[in-house]
This record gives structure tokens, C-alpha cells and sequence, in this order.
């Protein structure tokens, strides 16, 4: 076993949450849904050159060390004695192989550099210091840097050299390599060079990975197996390699019945395509099925959130949305008890659009910040802002007469945005303001929020409810068309000013410098001290009109699986769903 | 007739090209692609994914070229037996229909065979003691199945099969049996599962055949040859089948047409609720998603599949009918 150990393996704690030392066996079966699906092995696998852990910071994983000098150099040390899956060494050529023959080979890299490699636009120096030692040199400052490695979708900076350059006509002779593409049924050598060589997708069986399972299944099927990785770097502390489980099955079918099947005791870990609505459902076959219920907490920062889009095209209620008196009366016009009670039987909890208690950047005024029900207020608030007239049905009327009637539209996702839509009508109908709801496709209505014809979207809320200050906030910024709540602000970020409108409002200005001075920072106390700023602005402006948080998120496992955490935080980032959680330390007892 | 049918065969290619035409069109009518659609997905559950690698797809699919080149490059690549490349799978659509349709092929047949089995009988009964006690029974038996919607129908069986018998749901197989070779054990497995799905798409299409049948049946039976031979003492069963049953299945006979593309693209919804690995819910997926070649390819799959249909049909009808004239006037 020595043997396929790097020297220094990773040792997992299992003291600081109570792990139990557990034994090989067994194959462990989760539901999923498309083809596409396979990339959860990697997320769940979490396997990262740097990595979060579960106090959520970022520590060195599949690397020895990983050094930072004024935020702009990097070095990385590798682990000596790493192998790939297939048991080739791994080592800084895999490094040098992706830098010299991929990302900067215009055949296969059209694109340029991945954003992470990029900072303020300019690509870094790459060395390789000796055969387990790289360094990363930019000009300036490169925060998101570790975070591209650490993310559940990582950038991927290295590629198995010994492996891929048999698809490579620099190290094999042009005509055979597009000879083989041909064969293959590729367009060129560089389209199959990027599709057998998917490491966030692992689809290929015969691509070698230092991930905890690697595939066995060339698709497409609906059955995927992955086996353990016999030269994966992290042991347990009485130095049994990991991972515990011998194999993981994907089995792909039709998201609809995953929960009636997760019921029957047909997976042994299951979240994916679990809502809080099959919650009651599920709780019912408990144990009867061989399964338990675990119940984690959803990690976004607001179940469903109200976004008024600043950006929408008719002045008169463009002015009012983007006056932060209004979009506060309408934020204090929601019951969220009510909601609470109603959706989630009162298992949530009220609060604003903002991060989690249990992030280390939460505090007290964050989360009230603008959620208590006070109709009155909130209606003296409309008065003052020359709202005062209302017509025969006691609608209030907009300066030039119109009534105010909001149109939310939504995207169709959940039943739940719907309901809540229901019960914040007759809140709203106490503030004098009507509201109707339009459900539309997820692309089309993204169109309309982007041309400024959608009033007000309804949708998650952020999805950092997890922030650290390690983490981009680029949700609190205005960067991405994708934003209901500024598009074409974000859409003239996005593409360096070519499309859409630089942000008018002072607030949002504010945030975008904050967002940029984040992307320049250097420690840790700076960006904690950005993430801070950027929160309370967030909250402040109301921005997002956050209602219910911490909705739990059924968790299923098999009743014999340990080391799964009984409560968890379910997110995407920085959680990798159940990837911090270390499913490689997860075992069947008898 | 040869002269007959090499003309027919000749006014398919301007239909199918038309056909082509139309596919394209709906295929790309959705405003955004597939990659548009692929990105806000992603964004739902809080993925992220860096812009400039959606932008490099993009061309590397051609979505740069204008919508007329990249007609043209699809039918041209379906001459070649080139179907295009499907982004949602990332593989040519060629591998991922033929993985389905022997599965479809199998079920659709199998319903097929059902209703037939259940209708015919229950027809000719129902014809020949109209309005009769069981004549109402068995139609309102049938029209119950023709009424209750089949995805319910579906997700009702599916549980008492778990419960009852411990059927693994949904799918058309054990998990168990997926990658392995076909074996009698994998056989038995396949007709334990195909038990719903047939039972529910076949009753809802029972009805229907039921009344046609009836219908047809009691137009012939009123007629003179009958009454001469059930007066001249012919059996009553043979009386009824010999002629009159044959001169009825006309009707069933046009019905080929359509029954060729509802082999490889039956009863989709069900197959949805049930998540069997058909070609349905291949199709409903890529249509979401705007995995445009996949659906094209498939519409126009089945577009071929109805003219060919329609063709067999209508030499069938000839042979069968002889009152059925190829030519549109009439003999003296």
C-alpha cells in the first residue's frame, strides 16, 4: 500500500466531527438525472488542488503546501510519490504539459485563458521550480486564484501529460493523431483531445484522474460505476487509504421519480432532485425502507426572493424602483411569518437576502435588516414619497395617474415561488399596491429582463448563504446580465462596456468598486473588510427582497452509512454540495 | 401498380423536403440556443461557468454562421448518414437514437399486439349484440380506460407493483441489468417492467379501436350479402368474419400510416413519468433544451417513417379492397 501512497498523504481529521474509523466495502447507489449529470462524481469527490473544509476555509489538498506573496505570486508544492489513478507519477510536467500545450496552444484553446489565470487581464509567468514545485507570477494581485482551484467546478490547471499526449501531434505524428480523430468521429485533433480529456466530466473511462473514484462505464448508460482510486492521496488517521466505499454507482433516469424512488429505499445518498416537499413523504418510509432522513439546511441566502428590476424600461416605475424608501416598504409589506407558517411549516426561518448564520461574515443586522411586518410604516413610507392618491378600488395611483399594478414574473421552477407569490398579493393588497404573476420558460424570461420588460422577477436568493471572505462576491455586484435585479447593469460589466448601460445609482456604483477592489486584494482582512461593506450596502438598499432562509433540504441515506453528518449546509458553493463533508470518509457497517 | 407506387415514391421527395424545411424552422423558432438554455440551467442550481468558454462553443458549433448555411450542412450531413452532433450528450445523434429504438420498438409493439388482442374481440361482440348489457359494459370499461389520464394511471400502478410485488420503479429494467448483456434473467426483468406501460398506453387506445370496429362492423352487417347468408343458413360466427369483418378492417388498414411513427415515438408523457429509456423522452428533453440537432434529426426521422407508412397503407388498401381505384376516375 506504501506503494501507491504519495509520501506525505493527506491525513483527514475525524476527530473535529466525530468521524468513526470505518472498513472497505460495498457499493454505494445514488439517483441522478441526464448524461451531463456524471460531473456530481467530481463534485461530490472533491478531490482540488486547494480545498475547502468544513469550517469552509481553504486549505491545500491534493497539494503538500500551497504559498501566497503579496497576493500576486504563487508557488505550489506537490506531493512526492503522487500517482495518477493509472499509476504514472504525478508530477509538475502535467503542470507544464496544460500551460505550454493546452491553454496556450491556439488549436485547442481558442477561447485564451480560463478568467481565473487572468488578473486584471493579464496572463501570469509560469515556472516549473523542480520536478514538484510550480510558481504562478502576475503583476497584480490575484485573489481569485485559489478560489478557481477550490471551486466545485474547478479550473483545471494540470492534465495527465503521459496520457493525453498520445492525442497531441506536438508529441505524436500529426497525420495519425487526425487520423485517430477521424476514426473517432471528431471534427480534429483538438476536439478530441478537449472530449477525451474531460476531467470535470468524467466521461471518459480511460482518462486517469486524482479524484477519489474514477469511471469505469464508457457511456453513454444509464448505469455509470466508478471504482476506488487505488493511488488516492488521503488516508484515514490510522493510515487506511481512502476512499472507504469500493464503488459508486450513478444510476440516470427521469428526475420526476427520484423522490418516489428514494421512498422505496432505492439510493443510498440522495439530495440531488429532493425538495422540502418530499419531505413528509419521505419521512413516512423511514427506517421501514432501510433509510433515514437527515435534515440539512438549503444554503442559499433566501428560499424565494423578490427581485424589482432597476433596469425596467417605463420611467415612472424604473425612478420608484430604484428609490431605496420604496423598495423598504415593500420589503416591510411581507408577512414572512406568515409565508414561514404557510410553505414550510414554520420549519424556516424569516430573514433578509443575505448570508447565513452560519457564514463567519453574518451579523444580527444583516439578517433583520428591513424584514419586520409593519404595514403602517410601510404605508407612510408610500405616502412620503407622493403615492398618497388612490383610485375607487383603493389601489394607490403613480404620479401621472396610472394604478400600480406589479407584474412578477418567474420562471416556472417551483410550485413554492407561486404559492408564496399567493399570500404576498394580500399582503401587498394592504399597501394599496396589486400585484399579477406570469410564469414563463427560464430563457425567455431571462430575454425579458435583459430588454427591461420584466417589473419585478421572483427567484432564489443569493446563492453564497455561505460567504467567506475568500469567496467572489460577485452577487452583490452588478457583473452578469444574468442579475434580475440590474441586468444591463451587469451586461455593461460583463462586456467591459461594449453592451448595456453603466450603473447610475451611487449604491450600486459603490459595489462595483468594492467588487473590483475584492478582485485586487491582497489578505485576508482586506477582503473580509470588502465583504462587510458589500453586505451592509446588500441589505440596506434591499436590493433583493429576501423572505424565508435555512429551508431544509432532505438528505436520504442508508441506514448502515456513516460519517455522514447529521445536519449539514446544503449549497453549491462552498459546500460542493456533499464534498466538504469528505464522501470518501463515508462506510456501510454491517 | 409498380408504375403506382414508383410514382408515390417520387412525390416523397419534395414532402420530405418541405418536411426538412418546417423542422428546421420550429427547431430554431425558440429565441436563444442551446447554449443559452445550457447557462441559465446551470445558474438555477448556483453553478457557474466562465462566459468565455460558452462563447467558444458556440463557435465551435457553427452558431456563428447564419441560419441557412447551417441548414444546409444538416440535411447535407443526413445524406452521409451524418445526423449532426448532440450538445446535451456531446456525441453524435446517430449513437444515442439507435441505443433507444430497440427498446421503443419493442414496447410500442408489444402495446400494439395488446390492444388488438383486447379491441378486436370486444368490437366484433359489441357489434353483433348491440346494445346489450355487455355491449354497454364493455364500453364504458373502455372509455373509463380512454378517460383516466394515463400518467395518474401510471404512478398508481408503479406504487402497488413496488409494494405488491417489489418491482424496482420506473425504467424498463432492474438497475441491476443495465450494462450486462442480454440474458433470460434480463428478458424476464425487461417483461416484468414493460407490464405498466403497456396496460397504460394500451387501454387508453382500446376504446377507440373498440367503437371503430363496432362502428364499421354494424355499417357492413345491415348490408344484403349478410342477411342472404345468414338466411341461407351460413354459421353465425362464420357468417360474420368470412366478409363482413374483412370488409370492415378498412378503416384499420389506413390506420398503418400512422401507426409505423407511433412505434418509435409512442405515449411520451408515460414514458416520462415512468422514466423508461425510449426514444420520448429523448425527444421532450432535447425540444427543453434546445438540443436542435437531436430533435430535428428525430422529427425528421419520424416524418420519413409517416410517408412510408401512409405508403404501405395505401398499397395494403389496394390490394385488399379492390373497390379502391389507384387512378381518380372512375370504370365503367
Amino acid at each position: 500500500m506504501s506503494e501507491r501512497l504519495p509520501e506525505q498523504p493527506l491525513v483527514v481529521n475525524f476527530e473535529a466531527n466525530g468521524r468513526s474509523i470505518g472498513r472497505y466495502c460495498c457499493s454505494m447507489e445514488m439517483l441522478m438525472g441526464k448524461a451531463k449529470d456524471i460531473r456530481m462524481m467530481t463534485v461530490y469527490g472533491y478531490a482540488r488542488l486547494v480545498g475547502f473544509d468544513e469550517k469552509f476555509a481553504l486549505k491545500p489538498d491534493i497539494l503538500e503546501s500551497f504559498e501566497v506573496e503579496e497576493g500576486r505570486i504563487f508557488t505550489l508544492r506537490l506531493r512526492k510519490g503522487h500517482k495518477w489513478s493509472d499509476g504514472h507519477p504525478f508530477t509538475a510536467e502535467d503542470f507544464r504539459y496544460y500551460w505550454d500545450d493546452v491553454v496556450n496552444n491556439e488549436e485547442l484553446t481558442r477561447a485564451g485563458l480560463p478568467q481565473v489565470l487572468l488578473s486584471n487581464g493579464k496572463p501570469p509567468t509560469f515556472e516549473v521550480i523542480d520536478d514538484h514545485t510550480i510558481r504562478y507570477t502576475w503583476e497584480e494581485p490575484n485573489p481569485a486564484f485559489p478560489l478557481g482551484l477550490a471551486y466545485p467546478r474547478a479550473t483545471y490547471i494540470y492534465k495527465p501529460a503521459h496520457f493525453m499526449k498520445q492525442f497531441h501531434p506536438t508529441y505524436s505524428d500529426r497525420g495519425e493523431v487526425e487520423k485517430k480523430a477521424e476514426e473517432l468521429g471528431y471534427r480534429n485533433w483538438a476536439a478530441m483531445h478537449t472530449g477525451l480529456g474531460r476531467q470535470y466530466r468524467p466521461e471518459n473511462p480511460e482518462m486517469p484522474t486524482l479524484q477519489p473514484w474514477h469511471n469505469t462505464t464508457a457511456g453513454p448508460s444509464k448505469r455509470m460505476v466508478f471504482q476506488r482510486n487505488p493511488y488516492y492521496h488521503r488516508v484515514d488517521p490510522d493510515g487506511q487509504q481512502l476512499p472507504y466505499i469500493d464503488e459508486v454507482v450513478l444510476l440516470m433516469g427521469s428526475t420526476d421519480i427520484v423522490p418516489a424512488k428514494t421512498g422505496a429505499g432505492e439510493s443510498d445518498l440522495q439530495a440531488r432532485y429532493l425538495r422540502f416537499d418530499n419531505f413528509t413523504f419521505l419521512k413516512e418510509g423511514e427506517g421501514k425502507q432501510g433509510y433515514r432522513v437527515l435534515p440539512w439546511r438549503a444554503g442559499i441566502a433566501s428560499q424565494i426572493s423578490l427581485y424589482p428590476n432597476l433596469n425596467y424600461k417605463d420611467e415612472a416605475w424604473r425612478d420608484l424602483f430604484q428609490n431605496r424608501d420604496f423598495r423598504r416598504a415593500l420589503s416591510i409589506g411581507v408577512n414572512r411569518n406568515e409565508l414561514n407558517e404557510q410553505l414550510f411549516f414554520g420549519m424556516a426561518k424569516p430573514g433578509a437576502d443575505t448570508v447565513l448564520e452560519a457564514s463567519p461574515l453574518y451579523k444580527e443586522s444583516l439578517g433583520t435588516s428591513w424584514v419586520q411586518h409593519d404595514t403602517e410604516l410601510a404605508n407612510r413610507m408610500l405616502d412620503d414619497l407622493g403615492l398618497n392618491k388612490k383610485n375607487a378600488e383603493g389601489t394607490r395611483l403613480l404620479p401621472d395617474g396610472r394604478p400600480m399594478e406589479i407584474i412578477i414574473e418567474s420562471a416556472g421552477e417551483s410550485t413554492e415561488q407561486t404559492d408564496a407569490l399567493e399570500l404576498i398579493r394580500y399582503h401587498w393588497d394592504e399597501l394599496g399596491i396589486r400585484i399579477f404573476t406570469r410564469s414563463l420558460q427560464r430563457d425567455i424570461h431571462r430575454r425579458r429582463f435583459l430588454t427591461g420588460e420584466t417589473m419585478m422577477t421572483v427567484s432564489k436568493g443569493l446563492n453564497i448563504g455561505l460567504a467567506t471572505p475568500d469567496l467572489n462576491p460577485e452577487e452583490l455586484a452588478p457583473v452578469s446580465p444574468a442579475q434580475p435585479n440590474w441586468p444591463v447593469w451587469g451586461q455593461y460589466t460583463q462586456t467591459g462596456g461594449k453592451a448595456g448601460e453603466p450603473p447610475s445609482l451611487p449604491s450600486v456604483k459603490r459595489l462595483l468598486e468594492l467588487y473590483n477592489a475584492w478582485r485586487a486584494s491582497t489578505n485576508d482582512a482586506q477582503r473580509e473588510a470588502i465583504w462587510s461593506e458589500m453586505l451592509e450596502i446588500y441589505s440596506e438598499e434591499v436590493f433583493s427582497i429576501g423572505t424565508t432562509r435555512e429551508v431544509i433540504q432532505p438528505v436520504v441515506i442508508n441506514s448502515k452509512l456513516q460519517n455522514v453528518p447529521e445536519t449539514g449546509i446544503y449549497s453549491w458553493a462552498p459546500s460542493s454540495f456533499f464534498g466538504v463533508y469528505r464522501p470518501d470518509t463515508f462506510w456501510f457497517a454491517e | 401498380m409498380l408504375k403506382y407506387i414508383f410514382l408515390r415514391f417520387l412525390a416523397m421527395i419534395p414532402t420530405l423536403a418541405i418536411a426538412s424545411v418546417l423542422i428546421y424552422t420550429i427547431v430554431e423558432l425558440p429565441p436563444g440556443d442551446f447554449f443559452e438554455s445550457y447557462v441559465a440551467e446551470l445558474e438555477a442550481s448556483g453553478e457557474t461557468i466562465d462566459p468565455k468558454k460558452i462563447e467558444y462553443l458556440r463557435v465551435e458549433y457553427g452558431f456563428d454562421k447564419p441560419v441557412w448555411q447551417r441548414y444546409f450542412t444538416w440535411v447535407w450531413g443526413m445524406f452521409h448518414g451524418d445526423f449532426g452532433y448532440s450538445f446535451e450528450y456531446e456525441r453524435p445523434v446517430s449513437e444515442l437514437i439507435g441505443s433507444r429504438l430497440f427498446l421503443t420498438m419493442l414496447l410500442s409493439f408489444v402495446t400494439i399486439i395488446f390492444t388488438w388482442v383486447i379491441a378486436f374481440p370486444i368490437g366484433i361482440y359489441s357489434a353483433t349484440h348491440k346494445y346489450s348489457m355487455g355491449d354497454y359494459g364493455f364500453t364504458f370499461l373502455g372509455l373509463l380506460g380512454l378517460a383516466t389520464p394515463n400518467f395518474l394511471l401510471a404512478l398508481i400502478m408503479m406504487y402497488f407493483a413496488k409494494v405488491w410485488f417489489g418491482t424496482s420503479i420506473g425504467g424498463l429494467m432492474d438497475p441491476k441489468y443495465i450494462n450486462e448483456p442480454m440474458s433470460l434473467a434480463k428478458f424476464g426483468s425487461i417483461m416484468e417492467h414493460m407490464v405498466i406501460p403497456v396496460i397504460v398506453i394500451g387501454t387508453a387506445g382500446t376504446a377507440a379501436m373498440i367503437r371503430r370496429i363496432r362502428a364499421n362492423l354494424l355499417d357492413e352487417l345491415k348490408k344484403q350479402y349478410v342477411i342472404t347468408a345468414r338466411a341461407k343458413g351460413v354459421p353465425p360466427v362464420k357468417a360474420v368474419l368470412k366478409y363482413p369483418f374483412r370488409m370492415s378492417l378498412n378503416f384499420f388498414i389506413a390506420d398503418i400510416g400512422s401507426i409505423l411513427p407511433a412505434i418509435v415515438s409512442g405515449a411520451e408523457v408515460v414514458a416520462i413519468v415512468l422514466s423508461l429509456e425510449t426514444t420520448g423522452p429523448l425527444l421532450i428533453s432535447a425540444l427543453q433544451s434546445q438540443d436542435m440537432y437531436l430533435a430535428g434529426t428525430f422529427l425528421m426521422f419520424l416524418a420519413v417513417l409517416t410517408v412510408i407508412g401512409v405508403l404501405i397503407s395505401d398499397i395494403a388498401l389496394a390490394i385488399l379492397d379492390p373497390r379502391i381505384r389507384l387512378q381518380g376516375k372512375a370504370h365503367k
